[in-house]
């Protein structure tokens, strides 16, 4: 296999590429660059609002039951921790929130594919899937209870019944839209049905199929501690609705504290997973 | 090269002359029962021989791609037969390569994972795969942009990484869609030569499809000339040229004077075309 005798010839763009000046950007732009950079200006955000939630409730301005000193809860927090309870609630939330999460999305990314490769699949599921998206899931509950019983079981079903219609629907859109040119050149490689549909389709959807998911995860979470809110027993919505019982609205708020955390933390953490998944997609580069 | 091909060796035994045979195909775009759809192409005929280059020539919209569909077996033939040595075409196949007018890489892979997809389903050893697949993004100039993702190329970068995968499994039977559409003049005439070397060195059946007369007179040893849409074969040229000499084919009289003839049996179709438009 010996090269013909062609001109030698090396694209001007490729040395280019290859050697990129960097150029050293000077101290004070840099320190700026950061002291500016998204996540500081986020964080500066929230921190100004915690700031003048404690200067608001220590001037006295709104009675603490109402709302009570940042400081107060953060206390209640600190003890929590100190006593274990934190980590019990946040852990079994997590838990059924990730349960019920992972199983409505194993049901709905290949239901979402095979709707839209499948006629009959299609005809029988999009009606079904188009009145079950906008309704309130959380009207499901009682049948759930009835069905799967007061505890964890009926709790997770709830869970996955909310995360599966944005990702059954995005998934099924993705897919939709993949082009047929891609698929073809996968065919003409001698590529079988089943590897067309795992090697090129999915990845092809999965820009879409992440922003069902991004939207899944937030319900998730809401549905959990709603569901925990109105069946009680432990888990953060649980021990929410207890404190609430005892007019203990620190402990309210310590929840309201917690889920919030917990909350951002799952949020940002999937965009990292989004950002690194489409790394090959040009929305990552700006 | 033929020491390096990954399929198993050719084993029919039939004389060969015939490369595609294309009978009485003709293709319907939406409708129903042969009512109200765009009818891309009419009664096409054509045999394209084994081992040579054949050009197909023809104004935008008159069915060029939608044969190279139905020769690579992507889309059903509705009527008519299309038969290769390998025997009537009922869908996609590895010995049909093809290079789409829109590259239709891979995005989620990076140009070397690209040109590897196919050799890994061809079951080549993993270093024979690396060898190869470098081998060939080397031909198409693409050296030191392995790892970049198709986004991060020119338009006419991601042509040539099309090629390179294409070629690095080769095929029996070569479809190029306008392959140098997107590529500027100097790169275009340095892959024409290199395509034309290829060529020589493989002899595959190759049909490309392209708007520009130069190109086909350049590289093609018959060139078909299609009718504005509904598509058929109104000409058909052989380019007899000698090209062992070493001087630039592209200067001869004969060859100056075949091109402008083919150009103006095309620009009648074009016009055609343009007319049809409105
Ligand atoms: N999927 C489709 N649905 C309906 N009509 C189509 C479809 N694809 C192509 N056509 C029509 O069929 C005709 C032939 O299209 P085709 O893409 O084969 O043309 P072409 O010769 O390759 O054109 P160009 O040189 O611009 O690429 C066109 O008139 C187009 O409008
Ligand atoms: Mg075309």
């Amino acid at each position: 296999m010996t090269r013909p005798a062609s001109p030698a010839f090396t694209p001007a763009r490729a040395r280019g590429r290859a050697a990129p000046g960097p150029q050293a950007p000077s101290m004070l732009g840099a320190v700026w660059r950061r002291l500016t950079s998204d996540t500081v200006i986020q964080l500066a955000v929230i921190a100004v609002l915690l700031i003048a939630w404690e200067t608001v409730t220590r001037l006295g301005l709104v009675h603490p039951f109402l709302l009570p000193r940042l400081s107060a809860v953060l206390e209640r927090i600190y003890n929590n921790a100190l006593n274990g309870k934190v980590f019990m609630d946040l852990g079994l939330t997590l838990y059924r929130a990730a349960a019920g999460f992972f199983i409505g999305v194993a049901v709905a990314i290949p239901l979402g594919v095979m709707m839209a490769r499948n006629a009959g699949v299609r005809w029988f599921f999009d009606p079904l899937v188009s009145i079950g998206f906008p309704m309130p899931k959380i009207s499901f509950l009682p049948i759930f209870i009835l069905w799967f019983g007061i505890f964890d079981t009926s709790k997770i079903v709830m869970i996955a019944f909310s995360c599966f219609f944005p990702v059954v629907s995005a998934t099924y859109a993705g897919t939709l839209g993949v082009d047929k040119w891609v698929i073809w050149s996968a065919r003409s490689f001698g590529a079988r049905e089943s590897q067309v549909l795992r090697e090129v389709v999915l990845p092809m959807a999965l820009p879409q199929i992440l922003t069902g998911i991004q939207i899944a995860v937030p319900v998730g979470l809401i549905t959990t501690v709603v569901t925990e809110m109105l069946m009680g027993g432990p888990g953060i919505g649980g021990s929410m609705m207890a404190a609430g019982r005892f007019a203990d609205s620190v402990g309210v708020f310590a929840g309201i504290v917690e889920i919030a955390v917990l909350g951002a933390i799952v949020v940002k953490g999937v965009e990292r997973m989004r950002a690194y998944l489409l790394r090959w997609h040009a929305e990552a580069r700006h | 090269m033929n020491a390096a091909r990954p399929q198993p060796a050719r084993t029919d035994t039939a004389p060969g002359d015939v490369g595609i045979e294309i009978r009485d195909v003709s293709h319907q775009y939406g409708g129903r029962g042969g009512q109200g759809g765009v009818t891309a192409l009419d009664h096409i005929t054509l045999h394209i021989r084994a081992n040579e280059f054949h050009a197909l020539l023809g104004p935008s919209g008159c069915g060029k791609s939608t044969l190279l569909y139905l020769i690579g077996g992507f889309v059903p033939v509705q009527s008519g037969v299309i038969e290769t040595r390998r025997g009537v075409v009922t869908g996609p196949s590895p010995d049909r390569g093809i290079v789409f007018q829109n590259f239709a890489l891979f995005p989620w892979k990076t140009v070397l994972q690209n040109v590897l997809y196919g050799l890994e389903k061809l079951g080549l050893p993993k270093k024979d795969r690396e060898d190869r697949a470098r081998h060939f993004i080397d031909l198409v100039h693409l050296s030191g942009f392995e790892n970049a993702y198709p986004s991060q190329l020119s338009g006419g970068m991601q042509q040539r990484a099309a090629i390179a995968r294409t070629l690095a499994v080769d095929p029996e039977i070569l479809l190029m869609d306008e392959p140098f559409g997107a590529l500027d003049a100097q790169t275009r005439r340095v892959m024409q030569e290199e395509l034309r070397a290829i060529f020589e060195r493989t002899r595959k059946t190759v049909v490309f499809v392209t708007h520009d007369v130069q190109e086909a007179v350049f590289l093609a040893d018959r060139i078909s000339i299609m009718s504005a849409r509904p598509g058929r074969i109104q000409h058909i040229l052989d380019v007899d040229m000698d090209r062992s000499r070493g001087d630039e084919i592209t200067k001869r009289p004969e060859f100056v004077d075949l091109g402008e003839h083919i150009w103006g049996l095309v620009r009648d179709q074009a016009i055609a075309a343009t007319r049809g438009a409105h």
